[in-house]
């Protein structure tokens, strides 16, 4: 790796690995489930930002686009289910709260 | 031809949905049953991978780029028999006609993930598929909208995504070492790499993501909610193929046509395969729930399949692969034995049922086959997989590994033989005394299960030779 690139990568890398680290934070400290998704999706765009880097770093910068349109399609599919899921829990429980949910244990 | 087996259920979805939306509700279920019988017979009859030159022709310009070893074709069997199992097992329980032809689109949108991630050799179109699988079972478990259900798909769905986020991180990392997303590339790559450290952590949280996804025992979480809240035909369609696919195959395709064997990794395997054994053996036998009771032998009966993977040896990887068919044709009839049991007796709480033999005498004679299956009871077909993995442990110097594996089969047939005594047998309760044995498609899907388990036993050498040995010409790329 030249100096340019290096230099990229380890800025970025910082950036990606604040997102991973808020996202993780965010899904695991909070009881609301709508800010649950919200976390994930955080973790998600730093993984989107790794790829895009990956590609820029390793000379694939187009096959990394293409692979981060796919992933940003699917990720899209799957909040969007998984909000339908929120709002069936939300039909039960008139309420988000992750505390609300206990009755699956053991 | 086998790029057909992806395309034909997305293009039946399309024709089911598009044009003759009201005409074509009744036959959904036909179209489903047609799919996995024509997959069971492709891989059953045409072995060199031919099956005919016309579709060949028709779907050459779409060519994904696709590979069939005999470990693909094993999952694809499998995936063809479950999927037949169930639809039968939704169309008995569930009468109401836009609801089935809704689930039926659902399920075939998941026989064409489940085929994809069987069949791509690129570890992208991997993750694909994978989503597209995710996606059709988070819609399956809360299929019936009940709080439970909602509840179990929620976790399932936060486990999974982080699970995604892991597996991405790791495609992120290997593209920027090898430069493409392709086996082979990675595989080439990772076997000369400069940057080791980089590529030691690539591959430990893939190891990771397919743990989660295929619910080893530390990373079980989702599992035992999803499978017990779900409707019955879907936890028939989780169990038997959705994590053994998603999670399972994907290791065994991982581990040994990518990464390759190193110590590490190797003991990685052998550690998380036992504690899936044991601790998932005794959490099943706590449980007095019939469906939480199999999810737990489930994660310990995975936990055989990921020991096998770890010795690496031809006889290990033979003895994982068959489980693995075992386990979803076994845990497969289980599943449908407790819907039968829960579609008559309306509870699935073993504590509130006994003497259902006399009533159910087909339902409590496969039950008994699968349960001594599972436990590994010779001749059925259980017995030999498990002989297989032990002996490889065994052949590989992992003795405490072998010694604990066989030592764990006695817990196996604990749980089920207190299954069996509080579900089967017994006097029958009074309140009871009504039911009567399930309907055709419980029938129907239990007989066939039963029989592939007995067959698969008493044929056991000509399968070794002919299927499983084979396997070695799984390739490295």
């Amino acid at each position: 790796m030249s100096g340019e690139i290096t230099h990229i990568f380890w800025s970025f890398g910082l950036f990606i690995v604040m997102l991973f680290v808020i996202g993780l934070y965010c899904v695991l400290m909070t009881y609301n489930l709508v800010r649950a998704l919200i976390g994930l999706e955080i973790l998600i765009k730093g993984v989107t930002l790794l790829i895009i880097v990956a590609g820029y770093v390793s000379g694939h910068i187009a096959l990394a686009q293409s692979l981060v349109i796919t992933l940003i399609v699917i990720e899209v599919v799957v909040m969007t289910v998984a909000v339908g899921i929120v709002f069936g829990i939300r039909h039960y429980n008139e309420s988000l709260d992750t505390r609300a949910i206990e009755k699956l244990k053991g | 031809m086998y790029s057909s087996l992806i395309l034909i259920p997305f293009f039946s979805v399309i024709v089911l949905n598009l044009p003759f939306r009201t005409l074509m509700k009744k036959s959904a279920f036909w179209v489903c049953i047609a799919l996995s019988l024509i997959q069971i017979f492709a891989v059953l009859f045409s072995p060199t991978g031919s099956l005919g030159n016309l579709t060949e022709m028709f779907f050459s310009f779409l060519r994904v780029d696709l590979w069939i070893d005999n470990l693909s074709r094993i999952m694809l069997l499998c995936i063809g028999i479950v999927l037949f199992t169930a639809a039968w097992v939704q169309k008995e329980l569930s009468k109401d006609e836009e609801r089935q032809f809704n689930f039926m689109n659902v399920l075939l949108l998941l026989l064409a993930g489940l085929n994809g991630i069987v069949l791509v050799r690129d570890i992208f179109s991997l993750y694909v598929f994978l989503e597209i699988t995710a996606v059709s079972s988070f819609i399956l478990i809360g299929f019936n909208k009940e709080r439970d259900a909602f509840e179990a798909a929620f976790k399932y769905i936060i486990l999974s995504v982080i699970a995604t986020a892991l597996m991405l991180t790791s495609i992120g990392l290997l593209l920027m070492i090898a430069g493409d997303t392709s086996f082979a590339t990675i595989s080439a790559t990772l076997k000369t790499s400069p940057d080791k450290l980089l590529a030691m952590f690539a591959v430990a949280i893939f190891l990771c993501a397919a743990f989660i996804k295929g619910g080893v025992m530390p990373f079980h979480g989702w599992l035992p909610d999803a499978y017990s809240a779900s409707p019955a035909s879907v936890s028939v369609i989780l169990a038997g193929v959705v994590t053994k696919t998603v999670g399972v195959y994907t290791l065994i395709r991982i581990v040994y046509s990518v990464f390759g064997y190193s110590p590490a990794l190797t003991l990685i395997l052998l550690i998380v395969g036992t504690l899936s054994v044991v601790l998932g053996a005794l959490a099943a036998l706590g449980q007095s729930d019939f469906k939480r009771m199999l999810a737990y032998s489930s994660i310990s009966q995975v936990g055989y399949i990921v020991l096998g993977l770890a010795t690496g040896s031809m006889l290990g990887l033979a003895g994982a692969v068959f489980h693995l068919f075992n386990h979803s044709i076994f845990k497969s009839l289980l599943f449908v034995n407790s819907a039968a049991v829960e579609s008559s007796t309306g509870t699935r709480n073993m504590d509130n049922l006994a003497g259902l033999a006399k009533k159910m005498p087909v339902t409590g004679t496969t039950s008994i086959l699968a349960s001594l299956s599972c436990a590994g009871i010779p001749p059925l077909a259980g017995f030999w997989s498990k002989l297989l993995i032990i002996v490889a442990l065994w052949m590989g110097k992992f003795y405490a590994f072998a010694i604990i594996a066989a030592l764990a089969s006695i817990l196996t047939l604990a749980y089920f033989l207190s299954l069996q005594r509080r579900v089967f047998f017994g006097k029958l309760r009074e309140d009871l005394a009504h039911i009567k044995e399930s309907g055709f498609g419980f029938l129907l899907s239990m007989t066939i299960l039963a029989l592939i388990t007995i067959g698969a036993g008493l044929g056991f050498p000509f399968i070794l030779n002919s299927f499983l040995l084979p396997v070695k010409t799984i390739s490295g790329g």
